[in-house]
């Protein structure tokens, strides 16, 4: 397995020293539940689902992914393949950050969360530097208005349909997020897409 | 989002634990109408201002219209998911410049609705703060004190908690019914007349400012189709919801209003009512069952009054941000907090008005009470009543393209009947709107105020239209809500 893309995603949503959350659980949540089908669309084995108009996502390949969160998740979408991406969201949304924050912990990335004084203590990065680098990556890329690579382009995607995007990066540009997006193959785009809809959702709902 | 897989699915199972039954959507609603606010509010301003003795029967009246509107409301909701649902259903009925100018309406209604609560607290708070300090500020600085919270709580997106709520919501209730046993253990000398719920108590001039005041008092039971998407069953769930949440309220203020008439009969109500106003049903409570009650209920009034503040203050924000996600308003407004997840833009612009209202009226010295509650509850009102009119024909029209397997009664004849009887709620409501302002029947503020809405319709069509012509996009994806930043997929 190479670098994660959920992984990277996570680094951006948390303070790189700290490991503070930058934007609200829930919504980190759908960021993270979006990344992990990315992930795995990125390593061709599901896709959307173009053709049925409801975005569905579709397993391509059942060969094991050699990580056991992107294999549950794989093996949840073998298991029903007629949900469309939003519901997908929603349902691994409910339990990704938890297990996202254990993987990292098990992979030596993130310190395990700390007791101090009865209030716990975010799970802190292992090397702040580790944990700064993707964010710096897609602020180069902002600031050279240059395409990244595929992967940092989904993460530029994912990140600006949490809204997070004005929070952490330099520069707040939509056009060059279109842009950059649009350069993706079109599952990864509905994708994206459906995950900023997830997020709008969650905002108007009331609970 | 379908969930119409036939197999038993284990994550629409997961997904369904989240989900709300029909109590937990009647609780949403009812307490956004927030009944006692309405009960010991609403209902002796009406009598003060309208001098009509018949609201009691107009309760009844617009509960049974609510429930005629509501059947082809809640068939709507089964096809088209949004979580603006006038606008959206107006846009896929009667087209997206309609769906523009309803949003503007709309966005009128709630937001004088909303800031017209800051109106009701002081006199709200005012006697239980002479009760226990000996003193009181003026109406404004308590209505300030609420405004803060209201703002703050709106930026941490924190909505009431769904239990407190339905605990106040329950003590609510139970002292609206207690205060009526106590009226009718105590009725007038001269019996226990049912005149109120005879429709010639009604009927008389300003008929239409009564009515206008009895629909605010109903603003709030629309919003059960917005827990559509959240709700158990989509088919089963929010009709449900909404046909109880409307009879619980109408029932509730129809005989709340019916027994506050008792005690002095039929013909000394509107006097009593001027002369004690908002303290009317307290003082007759204290007179009849004691001191305490009298106060639990004062303190009711206050919490009633905040929660729906907060209720509609987080509504009206979000339907900003559903606005501005479709870029209907500025884009500004579709962004949100990182931290919290609020719609921070469409928070902030409720709050800066919240601020301009109160303070305009604390320096022009005007009537809390009156003129800013009753106003801008009225003038909601007669949005509101816009709003469900034209939903209703955008109902019918919608079904007519494709009825999708519903019956008739359900897609023509009960939305046909709901849009007449709303129309002649209307006319009547504008014929009496002097009354409901409380000017002179030649005062041009009486045409004024309604033609507000006029303007809004106007600028929403101008809107659409220069939409239409330099971000076509954009006006494609008009009543899509979150969707529209998808393109759309239903």
């Amino acid at each position: 397995m190479g670098p994660s893309l959920v992984d990277d995603l996570y680094f951006v949503l948390h303070d790189n020293v700290t490991g503070h959350a930058r934007l609200h659980p829930r919504l980190t949540s759908l960021g993270l539940a979006g990344a992990v089908l990315a992930e795995l669309m990125l390593a061709e084995r599901v896709t959307v689902d173009l053709a049925s108009g409801q975005d569905r996502l579709w397993a391509t390949a059942q060969d094991a992914t050699g990580d056991p969160l992107t294999q549950k998740v794989l093996g949840h979408i073998i298991a029903e393949p007629q949900h469309p991406v939003g519901t997908w969201l929603l349902f691994f949304a409910r339990t990704i950050y938890a297990d996202v924050r254990a993987r990292m912990v098990a992979a030596k990335l993130l310190n395990p969360p700390a007791r101090h004084l009865l209030r716990q203590q975010p799970a802190a990065p292992v090397d702040t530097n580790t944990a700064a680098w993707p964010l710096a990556r897609l602020n180069l890329a902002v600031q050279r208005r240059k395409p990244p690579v595929v992967m940092d382009c989904v993460l530029y995607g994912l990140l600006a349909a949490t809204g997070c995007d004005q929070r952490v990066l330099w520069e707040h540009d939509p056009a060059f997020v279109a842009a950059t997006t649009a350069t993706l193959p079109v599952p990864l785009q509905r994708l994206i897409a459906q995950t900023k809809v997830a997020v709008g959702q969650a905002v108007i709902s009331r609970r | 989002m379908s969930l119409t897989e036939q197999r038993p699915s284990a994550v629409s199972a997961a997904l369904a634990e989240d989900r709300l039954g029909v109590p937990s959507i009647v609780f949403f609603v009812i307490s956004a109408a927030a009944p006692l606010m309405v009960v010991a509010g609403s209902v002796p301003t009406a009598y003060a201002v309208t001098g009509v003795i018949g609201v009691p029967f107009a309760f009844l009246m617009l509960g049974a219209v609510f429930t005629l509107f509501a059947v082809g409301y809640v068939t709507m909701a089964r096809h088209v998911v949004n979580a603006g649902a006038f606008y959206a259903y107006a846009a896929q009925g009667l087209g997206r410049t309609t769906g523009v100018a309803t949003a503007w309406v709309a966005l009128l209604a709630y937001n004088a609705l909303q800031l017209g609560l800051y109106g009701i607290i002081g006199s709200a708070a005012e006697p239980l703060l002479l009760d226990w300090f000996g003193a009181s500020p003026a109406w404004w600085v308590i209505a300030l004190v609420a405004w803060a919270l209201t703002g703050l709580l709106g930026l941490l997106r924190v909505d009431v908690n769904g239990r407190i709520l339905s605990v106040l919501l329950v003590s609510e209730i139970a002292i609206v019914l207690l205060f009526g046993l106590g009226d009718l253990s105590h009725a007038a000398p001269s019996g226990i007349s049912f005149e109120g719920f005879t429709p010639g108590s009604l009927f008389v001039p300003g008929v239409g400012a009564a009515l206008a005041t009895v629909v605010a008092g109903f603003a709030g039971i629309e919003s059960s189709v917005v827990f559509a998407e959240e709700s158990k069953d989509r088919n089963r769930t929010v009709p449900i919801a909404t046909y109880l949440g409307i009879a619980i309220i109408a029932v509730l203020y129809a005989v709340s209003a019916w027994a506050q008439t008792l005690p002095t009969g039929p013909d000394g109500i509107v006097k009593a009512a001027s002369e004690q106003g908002t303290v009317l049903i307290f003082n007759q409570a204290s007179a009849h069952l004691g001191s305490t009650i009298a106060t639990v209920g004062s303190v009711l009034f206050v919490t009633s009054s905040l929660a729906c503040m907060i209720a509609f203050h987080n509504t009206t924000a979000r339907y900003i941000f559903a606005l501005g996600r479709e870029n209907v308003l500025p884009s500004v407004f579709g962004r949100t907090s990182a931290r919290t997840a609020a719609p921070t833009a469409g928070s902030v612009l409720q709050t800066a008005l919240g601020l301009i209202v109160i303070s305009a009226y604390a320096i022009f010295g005007l009537d809390p009470v009156t003129k800013l509650f009753f106003t801008f509850g009225a003038f909601g009102g007669l949005g509101l009543l816009t709003l469900l009119t034209v939903t209703s024909i955008a109902v019918i029209v919608f079904f007519a393209r494709d009825p999708r397997g519903e019956t008739a009664w359900r897609t023509r004849v009960a939305p046909a009947l709901a849009a007449l009887a709303l129309g002649v709620i209307i006319g009547l409501t504008l014929i009496n709107f002097d009354t409901v302002l409380g000017v002179a029947p030649d005062s041009a503020i009486r045409w004024i105020l309604p033609g507000i809405f006029v303007v809004a319709i106007a600028f929403g069509v101008a809107w659409a239209r220069v939409l239409k012509a330099t971000r076509p996009k954009v006006y494609a994806n008009i009543g899509l809500g979150a969707q529209a930043v998808s393109g759309g997929t239903k």
